[in-house]
């Protein structure tokens, strides 16, 4: 047991639970939890080098630093995890009641050269540390917020295993890497989600729209009813990432596939309306027009000329 | 006949080579890939250099015999721990009855202990889907992992049975669960050597904890026959692939098994530590757990599961896991 420097506590009106164990598998645990009406805690630099990983949960409001600037850290909410090099102290504080909790792992060079010296991708994200400051954050997701709250019921005197408390790290560890990993190596074109939950729904709801979007049974409900998401969410996830709403998403599909079709030259007007899901032929060429600004007739004209 | 055989002393990287030599096979990061006449597959290899080697095999339909063969060597000293799953190819969801090979050998699924002073010889039956995962660990680092328990056990145990210098015991629905997700997972991890430690560091997790078990029946002197095991796991296997239908009934398991309802009931909690319904539902709710980390809404993962009703569905996983699915998703 490493006692930390807590340079305030209020053990009157706060529970505070801590341990520190090393585990087996060679990087050493720290978890502290607390409840109080006032919070400052300081996790103090390590003299070895090596990588610090602190999950963080609380309720309340929150305010992290680092060791030697005063300003306080961006984040986006409850439920973080902070890559940092260990040669730095961080800082909790708050001056609200709060409940806060946090796990920190630290990885000495060692074991970091053992595990990942070759990995190109942990290069990487190396390097990403070196330039931000020595601080890179990621969201937790669900499953990582219930590996916390396991970590967080171990008591030493009640003969939980150590080796759980190894897998739930190791856990909390991958996860991080991954997700740094994921942000770094592109392809995820919405940046201002965050929230891996958020893109795994809009993708599913992507392809279900691509699925789908031809069949005159389909409907915007359908999809709420499928994702179990509401209207407005949908919309708004829809709005950040593709700047529109989605029965415009919708419609430019279908619109788009018309014009496709109307290009082959092989159907009418009217069926290709059918096709594509309008039940009336008028709605379709409004919906074209607004588009293409010319109506699917002059549009499908223009083309045989040219042809 | 295949055969390989495997140096102790080498790392299990110089397998690879000596596998690619005779055969039509590409090499490609730490990936051996074989195609054509030898089978589907792939065999993989994670080094930890902090005394932990991973040979992950996840092959199906070898048209012949494949062998591995660990030299003994004292230069090492090692524990291998092997984690097979081999199943009949495309019959996922029904029994096979037929067995090649008597009962006991290593044509099926088990998890071995083996001291690598003595050597080993591994071999994977042809015309199989298999899953496995050898994990060779050096005794210092094995220990380090046990300390909470009796760390001294398994190497008196391990000494006393010289003659065949081998545990085995039959494999569980856990290993099952871990095996499948790691060799869909392992070959586009970024992390590969994380990845590898944490599911390493949850087999043993389990590992000890059947271990436990095992070590108390045999001190309480309670040993099954070799058919009585081969037939437990018969039933093991049932429970395990049925579990999108609803529980079969004692007594088409008595006749699956061919022992009477009582017998089979008694000697598979002794042998499994649960009852068979308890073993096939904790089987079927850690799958629902595992759709609920995909985030598939409750309603489905209850149809999926076999469920006709939702609530019954939250009821049994909050009798199990002490949290419905809906905190499960929602931890705060």
């Amino acid at each position: 047991m490493k006692p930390l420097t807590q340079s305030t506590t209020h053990p009157k009106t706060g529970l505070t639970h801590q341990f520190s164990e090393r585990l087996p598998v060679g990087f050493t645990i720290t978890c502290i939890s607390q409840t109080s009406e006032q919070l400052d805690i300081t996790l103090p630099a390590r003299e070895e080098e090596g990588l610090l990983l602190t999950f963080i949960h609380y309720k309340g409001e929150l305010q992290i630093t680092t060791g030697d600037s005063r300003e306080a850290l961006q984040q986006t909410g409850p439920g973080i995890g902070l890559l940092s090099s260990a040669d730095k102290p961080l800082r909790f504080c708050s001056s609200a009641p709060i409940q806060f909790s946090v796990v920190s792992l630290f990885l000495n060079r060692d074991w970091i050269n053992n595990f990942m010296k070759d990995n190109e991708n942990f290069k990487k994200i190396e390097q990403v540390l070196q330039k931000e400051e020595n601080i890179v954050c990621c969201r937790l997701g669900r499953k990582q917020l219930t590996l916390l709250s396991s970590i967080m019921a171990y008591k030493e005197d009640n003969g939980s295993n150590l080796l759980e408390i190894q897998n739930h790290a190791l856990g909390l560890l991958e996860y991080s890497f991954c997700c740094r990993h994921r942000s770094l190596s592109g392809g995820n074109s919405a940046e201002t989600i965050e929230n891996e939950d958020d893109l795994s729904l809009i993708k599913e709801v992507e392809s279900y729209i691509s699925e789908y979007y031809c069949s005159d049974t389909f409907t915007v409900d359908s999809i709420l009813k499928k994702t179990y998401t509401s209207y407005h969410k949908l919309n708004f996830l829809f709005k950040s990432i593709h700047g529109m709403t989605i029965s415009e998403y919708i419609r430019n599909k279908r619109i788009e596939r018309s014009r496709e079709m109307i290009a082959d030259n092989a159907k009418s007007i009217s069926q290709i309306a059918y096709e594509i899901g309008y039940s009336s032929i008028s709605n379709y060429i409004l919906a074209f027009k607004k588009i293409y600004q010319i109506t699917p007739g002059k549009y499908k004209k223009q083309i045989g000329h040219m042809a | 006949m295949s055969y390989v055989s495997l140096e102790n002393s080498e790392p299990f990287l110089k397998c690879f080579e000596v596998i690619a030599e005779d055969k039509s096979c590409i090499v490609s990061d730490s990936v051996l890939y074989f195609g054509g006449k030898t089978g589907k597959g792939f065999i993989t290899v994670a080094g930890i250099p902090s005394g932990i080697e991973v040979l992950a095999v996840n092959v199906s339909m070898l048209t012949d015999d494949l062998t591995f063969s660990f030299l003994p060597s004292q230069s090492a000293s090692s524990y291998i721990l092997s984690f097979d799953e081999i199943g009949t190819p495309g019959k996922e969801n029904e029994l096979s009855l037929t067995y090649p090979g008597l009962p006991g050998e290593r044509f099926h699924s088990s998890v071995t202990i083996t001291d690598a002073d003595y050597g080993k010889l591994v071999t994977y039956p042809k015309e199989r889907v298999i899953r496995s995962l050898i994990v060779r660990v050096q005794k210092s680092s094995l220990d380090g992992l046990i300390q909470d328990f009796d760390g001294g056990t398994i190497r008196s145990i391990l000494q006393s049975t010289s003659t065949t210098s081998s545990l085995s015991w039959p494999i569980t629905f856990k290993y099952r669960l871990l095996i499948n997700d790691f060799m869909s997972e392992i070959l586009q991890h970024p992390f590969r050597e994380l990845f590898t430690i944490r599911n390493i560091s949850v087999l043993v997790e389990y590992l000890l904890q059947q271990f436990f078990v095992m070590d108390k029946l045999v001190k309480e002197g309670d040993y099954l026959s070799a058919q009585d095991m081969f037939n437990l796991t018969k039933v093991e296997q049932h429970l395990c692939a049925n579990y999108r239908t609803e529980f079969p009934g004692i007594e088409k398991l008595s006749r699956i098994s061919a022992m009477s309802p009582t017998s089979l009931k008694t000697k598979f909690k002794k042998y499994y530590g649960e009852t068979l319904f308890s073993y096939y539902q904790k089987n079927k709710l850690e799958h629902a757990r595992k759709l609920l980390d995909n985030k598939v809404p409750v309603k489905v993962v209850a149809t999926e599961i076999g469920y006709s009703n939702p609530s019954h569905f939250t009821l049994a996983f909050k009798k199990e896991y002490g949290f419905s699915p809906w905190h499960y998703l929602n931890p705060h």
